[in-house]
């Protein structure tokens, strides 16, 4: 499946209160990190539904990574208790039917956690890269 | 029969219902039908049909209801039918106070064929108490499958579907006035077959909510097992959330946040 050439693309959705700041202190700190990920903000993680991450997959992406704020710190006060179950539960669906729960990602990053978006973000596309194209956007390739 | 007849016969002569939505026979096929005190003897007909002939009757009583807002109706329901009375009571669709059940038991060859894990409603005016099916062979078979392979009888499926509606059209629990399988934003349209997430939206949608009454699957002219999606999405509620779908007490995790957060997100 590992093929060099492989250009994973990757959907983040973001909160704009936490992980969005988080990517910005990334950002001004010069840390690196590979391009392959584009983002989306959204004012709160609960905002994102199980139906966009699909639309995404639908659309080609090959990994999704959503990110909110610290269960605790979601500037909605639970806004992302929402997130956690409505993504826990399609990454399980996704394994029922084999679309590799693996390329679903959710992660708390706060606005402090420069750093750690800059890994997290280093880590997902290696791993995605490992993993090759989603198996959706092949089966819509050969229809 | 003569016992349900009884029932429904008091229950509107007695105004205690303003109408009864059940079955009779029509040139010998089991057809829903209205009943009203107004024609009262129409109750000699009523029936509860073979098991295989079904029809969702909740979603009969939602226009019913609708039309009729300070009405109470009587229903035909079995054990599917009643926690799809349930969640609709949940969802704000209709007023427990306004539906009075009559009750039937599946036979244990109907109970055998859904695997229903419960073929009885609380009321029961006809039939006897069948065992459930607590775990669905069906889903099982497929939870055993390598990721691949799971995958590729899944788009085998999907890659049937005509994108007819009649899975969501059927479905008694699909309620909502605009649905997200239309939306042009989320779903490409002018094409046969749909997007391969369609059943996949639907799904989630169902989790906590399709009461496994089967319809969907019956009506689907793609033979897609799409019982099996939801049987799963709704154990996947169970795992997660200890949410039994149609249970009269709990609250659907969807419907609230939670006084806590208890779930970890997974590791990459
Ligand atoms: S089995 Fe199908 S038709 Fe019946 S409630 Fe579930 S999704 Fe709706
Ligand atoms: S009933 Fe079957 S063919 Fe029709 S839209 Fe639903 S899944 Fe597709
Ligand atoms: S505002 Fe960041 S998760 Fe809700």
């Amino acid at each position: 499946m590992a093929d060099s050439n492989f250009e994973p693309r990757i959907l983040a959705f973001l909160c704009n209160w936490c992980t969005y700041a988080g990517a910005d202190l990334a950002g001004v700190s010069r840390l690196q990190y590979p391009p392959h990920i584009r983002v989306i903000r959204v004012m709160c993680s609960g905002s994102v539904s199980p139906h966009h991450v699909l639309r995404a997959f639908q659309k080609g992406a090959d990994g999704v990574l959503i990110g909110g704020c610290h269960i605790g710190d979601c500037h909605y006060l639970k806004g992302n208790y929402m997130t956690i179950k409505r993504m826990r539960f399609l990454q399980d669906l996704m394994k029922f039917v084999g679309m590799e729960e693996g390329r679903l990602h959710l992660d708390w990053i706060s606005a402090a956690e420069g750093p750690k978006f800059a890994q997290t973000v280093r880590d997902f596309t290696a791993k995605i890269q490992k993993m090759g194209p989603s198996p959706l956007k092949q089966a819509a390739r050969a229809a | 029969m003569e016992r349900l007849r009884d029932k429904v016969r008091k229950l509107l002569a007695e105004g205690k219902a303003g109408g009864y939505i059940g079955y009779k026979m029509v040139e010998g096929h089991p057809l829903p039908h209205f009943f009203t005190k107004d024609r009262l003897s129409e109750v000699d007909e009523a029936i509860v049909p073979p098991g295989d002939a079904r029809y969702p009757l909740d979603k009969l009583l939602l226009q019913v209801a609708a039309r009729y807002p300070k009405e109470t109706f009587a229903i035909q329901v079995r054990g599917c039918d009643e926690r799809g009375l349930i969640e609709l009571y949940k969802w704000g669709q209709l007023d427990p106070d306004q539906v009075v059940l009559v009750g039937v038991a599946c036979p244990q060859d109907q109970a055998d064929y859904c695997e229903c894990s419960g073929p009885f409603p609380s009321v029961i005016d006809y039939g006897e108490k069948c065992r459930p099916v607590p775990q669905s062979q069906r889903v099982t078979r497929v939870e055993g499958l390598a990721e691949a392979d799971a995958l590729k009888e899944w788009l085998g499926h999907f890659g049937r579907c005509v994108k007819c509606y009649g899975c969501r059209d059927v479905c008694p629990m699909c309620f909502c006035k605009e649905c997200s399988l239309e939306h042009p934003d989320l779903m490409s349209t002018g094409m046969v077959p749909p997007d391969t997430i369609f059943q996949l939206v639907r799904a989630i949608h169902m989790a906590g909510r399709c009461i496994d009454c089967g319809l969907c699957e019956e009506a689907c002219p793609a033979d897609i097992p799409l019982r099996v999606l939801y049987k799963k999405a709704n154990a996947l509620v169970k795992d997660l959330f200890d949410y039994e779908t149609g249970s009269p007490t709990a609250v659907s995790p969807w419907k609230v946040l939670g006084e806590e957060s208890t779930l970890q997100t997974k590791p990459m």
